[in-house]
């Protein structure tokens, strides 16, 4: 932008705290075209003053120096700048309320944020929207019940479904269970299966396209935009907006259990198949066909266990719960054992706890099942009991309450093991192609595992979080996956059980239309939902160094035959780690570049005189750390006057260009605040924090090449409700550099 | 302790013991809030946590073998803190009632007075019908002729015309040296079970003597915290009430047979001795059975078949002795004052014969448990 006008706002104490004159005159001298102070901006009194003075000064951005941008969001909006043409500047959070009123640092603090926010509207282009045309239609992969659902919930907000099932009948598991877990009060004993009603409701509605034996055969394009084609009797190819992936899961493979009796006796037998026979209205030991006296459940078969499932498989608790119920209404003598680590029966589920527990003959023990002895009949060895010593419990039938396992491919190493045996192949050394003959090997239990067939260049599939869950966050963004448009939902997204899969489908069935709706405006999903914004590459600067299409969480970029990297702008969350990524610092966006915040922390006034005033620049994440910071502000904290604050989408966006920038301009250190990494990570974009930590680790050696100390760089992590931390954090940070003395680079 | 124990919770196990108040057991969760704020569970075998497991998974021997249920006295802290609903207050008095009829000699009478539900008109009755039948065999059913010639306090007629002295000697005494058998093979059970497993050390009378001084003042009673005054003091009037009672029959025989002198008038010291021992008992059995009726207090416990019809046997002798005391003041046909001294001697005998499978066989067990835990040192340990 040219013509930038700074709105300075006395209100809320500002005024009282600052001298604006000498502020407006800063943002002046930075290049604003005009400079207004107003007593009250978000009022509309104050609206109109900015609105007249954008008339007759011919602006076309706009630094709104005021409160935080969370604040007066819909008055700020009014004025009808995009988010390239207006900078919102937290005078009072950053400063007016953090350091004290009067002081020289607080005014000088001023003066860099406004000019900061100057430098940054002077950098922003237009954002020209994008408006694709797009399908309506939802593609539900899987009927089980959160499939079913999902389709049910999709029609009824009047768009077109299609729903493709791998088997030849709708229904998934519960098609062939006698009841499901109780779903209205008294919530004590089993429901009816509810399968009969909905598979009807679905085959009944017109909005519905039910394609059995089916799977798919490719999926390309982005939301909004995917061309899927099917396989099977039903092949053909469709246009899609959305996708909701509900494909299920599968039991644990008994036969691994070997230490519970499975495959050793005819009596030891999987809740599965009790809940066969349940459903047949006869339950019999196998080994003699007559009617078990005694029946003993297994909890955690295979579930929490560090040779199989490391995770809780979250139903079996409560189906074991419910087969005890069925199995008592069939046979009202049969005593019943019930062997468990932490019986779970969150919620409602209580009562069917309670219900079953005061049924007579039934017995629930807590301890660790050590080994069932099969010599005769089932003996099932307990340890860890709760006297503290081994005990025997012997049976007629043993039922291994086993967990499950998502029906989900792990996309990213699909595509390692498609790698890999290329190279194995084709690759330019016998060691590289040892390495990937062995790699080969190691991933073989990934082949043929595919099941969107995505033409994504990260994978064919979803990636998956922790023990191969197609998750993306599971607690602030459930069903979102990291491929846009694609919606998990059900067990393959998380264990849970038929009541929470109905739940996920239904939410998952409202993104997937979401998603479709914002495709159609240009938008991006969450957490950066309705900006327009997207990414511009300038392709003929491109090395081919594939960083950008690696590392884009999302999977937004493809790449051609040589390694350039196709945008699907669709796909894009804009979070910038692609941005971060790029050495040649070709990718930007129209309202948030490597050239703005260059020129932001050029903005920064560094004093020549390190003894006074040395300078520290923040680069914090706008999703948690600035509202931690701003939270600290609104509880009366303060924090050293010589830090300037900027706000990043993401660690993951930081090019390290910036921190070179700072240093050579004499900034005495850099401090970088995300969110928490690892398996529990809390970045709203997956990998920033990660990638952010890689980065700056390789940052440190070039450091000290410069005979600069890598402690003037310092990553942490912090979550949103951490505020009281955050000023401790920037002050720890200031005393840690006035021990190293002066960034030897100043003034030169 | 040392084998692996076989987890057996069989169906007839928990009916029986759900008979006797234990049907809850299952509810437990074992977040072991009653043995925290157990006062007389000792540090080393803290109760009732532990039996209630036992219960769910059926480990009978276990049960039979633990002394902690005759430590409980049955305060219902732990009822009043459950969280589960599971009273094990009540399952502890359900567990000692287990072990009474489980280790009773011989079994099938255990069995007997354990089912009081359905057994207890039978068990009434037939010592009353044993009475008549004696009667009738021997001195025949006469009614007591009215002497003139007696003093007003000693009454209008003797009740040994009814039922000759040397009858009751052969009854009674027949029936005591039953109950010492039994009550002595029992207990000697239980001792032996008590003490497998346990090392003990010291006399036995050793630790006797001060147990006994521990009965005699209910000291332990006044370690529980809560709901307890009541039963304390009912309970402590009832046993010394019986105590009162045994000690008048004593000194009634001495006196008898060593001086020569019957019937003893109403205001000789003796018959002070057993009247106030009789106000003891009518006040004690009150104030325990008036603690019962708070219908649903958690404090208050559950009453089993067994419990009430022990209650009502212990009612029933003060109750027909008073009466039977009374007749012989008050001008009534000497038949009906006949008829009740017959009732209050069945009745008596029933109180006797059933001692060994009563709740009164609590002073054996409960007082051998309390001499293992000091022998074996159960509070320190």
């Amino acid at each position: 932008m040219d013509r930038i006008g700074a709105v300075l706002c006395s209100g809320c104490g500002i005024g009282d705290a600052v001298d604006l004159d000498a502020v407006a005159k800063a943002a002046a001298g930075s290049g604003a075209a005009a400079t207004l102070i107003h007593g009250c901006c978000c009022s509309a009194d104050g609206l109109q003053a900015i609105r007249d003075a954008v008339t007759e000064r011919g602006l076309d951005g706009v630094v709104v120096a005021a409160c935080s941008e969370r604040a007066k969001r819909a008055e700020f909006a009014s004025l009808g700048f995009d988010a390239a043409g207006m900078a919102r500047v937290a005078l009072r959070e950053h400063c007016t309320w953090s350091h004290p009123a009067g002081d020289d640092d607080t005014r000088l603090l001023a003066e860099d944020l406004v000019r900061m926010g100057v430098a940054r509207v002077k950098n922003g282009s237009p954002i020209r929207p994008l408006s694709p045309e797009v399908s309506d239609t939802v593609l539900v992969v899987g009927a089980g019940r959160a499939g079913l659902e999902a389709a049910k919930t999709v029609a009824g907000m009047g768009h077109p479904v299609v729903m493709v099932e791998r088997s030849g009948l709708l229904g998934g598991h519960l098609a062939s269970q006698k009841s499901v877990l109780p779903e209205e009060p008294p919530y004590d004993r089993p429901h009816d299966n509810p399968m009969p009603g909905l598979i009807a409701d679905i085959t009944s509605c017109s909005g519905i396209t039910v394609l059995t034996g089916t799977t798919i055969d490719a999926i390309a394009g982005q939301p909004g935009q995917f061309r899927v084609r099917l396989s099977g009797p039903s092949g053909r190819e469709l246009a899609v907006g959305a996708i909701v992936q509900a494909t299920g899961a599968r039991p644990y493979d008994a036969r691994k259990l070997h230490h519970l009796g499975y495959g050793a006796s005819p009596d030891v037998v999987t809740s599965h198949e009790l809940e066969a026979m349940l459903v047949a209205g006869q339950v019999v030991c196998p080994s003699t066909g007559a009617p078990p006296q005694r029946v003993l459940f297994v909890q955690c078969a295979g579930s929490r266990d560090d040779n199989h499932l490391r995770y809780c498989s979250s139903d079996c608790c409560t189906a074991t719960l419910r087969q005890a119920y069925e199995l008592r209404t069939i046979d009202a003598a049969v005593e019943i054992a019930v062997v468990y680590r932490d019986l779970r029966a969150p919620g409602h589920m209580e009562h069917l706890f309670n219900g079953v527990q005061r049924m007579a003959g039934m017995m629930m023990t807590r301890g660790d099942v050590e080994a069932v002895a099969v010599v005769g009949k089932p003996s099932v060895q307990i340890a860890n009991s709760l006297l503290g010593e081994r005990a025997v419990v012997d049976t007629d039938l043993v039922v291994l309450a086993v967990g499950m396992v998502p029906n989900a491919a792990d996309g990213e190493l699909v595509r390692k093991l498609h790698d890999a045996r290329r190279d194995a192949e084709h690759g330019e050394s016998a060691p590289v192609r040892a390495d990937a003959a062995r790699l080969v090997g190691e991933l073989a239990a990934h082949d043929g595992t595919e099941i969107l067939q995505l033409g994504y260049r990260q994978g064919p599939d979803l990636p998956v979080l922790a023990y191969g869950y197609p998750d993306s966050h599971f607690i602030c963004f459930p069903y979102e996956t990291r491929r846009t448009g694609i919606h998990a939902a059900g067990t393959t997204r998380a264990p849970m059980d038929s009541a929470q899969a109905a739940e996920d489908g239904a939410g998952a069935a409202m993104k997937a239309v979401q998603c479709i709706a914002m495709a159609r405006r240009g938008e991006a999903v969450h957490p950066r939902a309705g900006d327009r914004a997207v990414p511009d590459f300038y392709l003929q600067r491109c090395t081919q160094c594939k960083r950008c299409t690696e590392e884009c969480p999302f999977g937004t970029l493809d790449e051609d035959a040589k390694g350039t990297p196709e945008l699907k702008e669709l796909r894009c969350r804009r979070c910038g780690l692609c941005m971060g990524s790029c050495p040649e610092r070709i990718i930007n966006f129209p309202d948030y570049s490597v050239p703005m915040v260059a020129d932001m922390i050029k903005a920064i006034e560094v004093p020549e005189d390190f003894e006074g005033k040395p300078r520290i620049l923040a680069l914090m994440c706008e999703n948690d750390a600035v509202p931690a910071l701003e939270a600290a502000a609104a509880n009366g904290a303060s924090w050293n006057p010589w830090v300037r604050v900027i706000p990043i989408r993401c660690l993951g966006s930081v090019n390290i260009v910036w921190i070179a920038e700072a240093l050579s301009r004499g900034v005495d250190g850099v401090i970088l605040i995300g969110c928490a990494r690892g398996d529990d990570y809390q970045c709203h974009f997956i990998r920033g924090s990660e990638l952010a930590n890689t980065r700056l680790g390789n940052v440190g050696e070039t450091l000290q090449r410069l005979a600069l100390e890598p402690e003037r760089i310092k990553v942490v992590e912090l979550s949103h409700a951490e505020f009281d931390r955050v000023p401790r954090l920037l002050d720890d940070f200031a005393s840690s550099l006035a021990a190293l003395g002066p960034n030897p680079m100043k003034g030169l | 302790m040392a084998s692996t124990p076989a987890i057996h919770p069989s169906a007839d196990f928990l009916k029986a013991f759900a008979r006797q108040g234990g049907g809850a057991a299952a509810r437990c969760y074992q977040c072991a809030a009653c043995s925290s704020v157990c006062e007389l569970a000792p540090a080393g075998a803290p109760f009732p946590r532990r039996q209630v497991l036992w219960a769910q998974w059926g480990l009978i021997e276990r049960l039979l073998a633990d002394p902690g249920p005759w430590l409980c006295h049955q305060c219902n802290d732990c009822s009043l803190r459950c969280p589960r609903d599971v009273a094990p207050g009540d399952l502890m008095a359900a567990v000692r009632a287990t072990v009474v009829e489980r280790l009773a000699v011989p079994a099938f009478l255990g069995g007997l007075v354990g089912n009081a539900r359905r057994t207890w008109a039978l068990l009434v009755l037939l010592p009353i019908a044993f009475w008549l039948a004696l009667l009738a065999a021997t001195t025949g059913l006469v009614a007591p002729e009215i002497h003139a010639d007696m003093a007003p306090l000693e009454g209008r007629f003797h009740y040994e015309e009814v039922v000759p002295h040397f009858l009751i000697y052969i009854v009674f005494t027949a029936a005591t040296l039953w109950v010492l058998i039994a009550v002595w093979s029992s207990g000697r059970r239980f001792w032996r079970m008590l003490g497998a497993g346990a090392r003990r050390e010291g006399s036995f009378f050793g630790s006797l003597i001060p147990v006994v001084i521990e009965i005699a003042t209910h000291r332990r009673f006044a370690r529980c915290e809560r709901g307890v005054p009541k039963r304390r003091w009912g309970h402590f009037l009832l046993m010394w009430g019986f105590v009162g009672a045994a000690l008048t029959s004593a000194i009634l025989v001495v006196y008898m047979y060593g001086f020569g002198r019957y019937p003893l008038p109403l205001d000789h010291w003796v018959k002070w001795l057993g009247n106030l021992s009789a106000v003891i008992l009518v006040a004690g059995g009150t104030l325990l059975y008036a603690n019962r009726l708070v219908p649903g207090d958690r404090l208050a416990g559950a009453t089993s078949a067994a419990d009430r019809f022990f209650l009502f046997t212990v009612l029933g002798v003060i109750a027909t002795g008073v009466i039977t005391e009374l007749l012989r003041f008050v001008a009534v046909p000497p038949a009906a004052a006949a008829l009740a001294y017959v009732l209050h001697l069945g009745i008596v005998l029933t109180l006797f014969l059933i001692f060994p499978y009563s709740k009164f066989a609590h002073l054996v067990y409960r007082t051998l448990a309390m001499v293992h835990e000091r022998m074996a040192r159960l509070t320190t340990a």
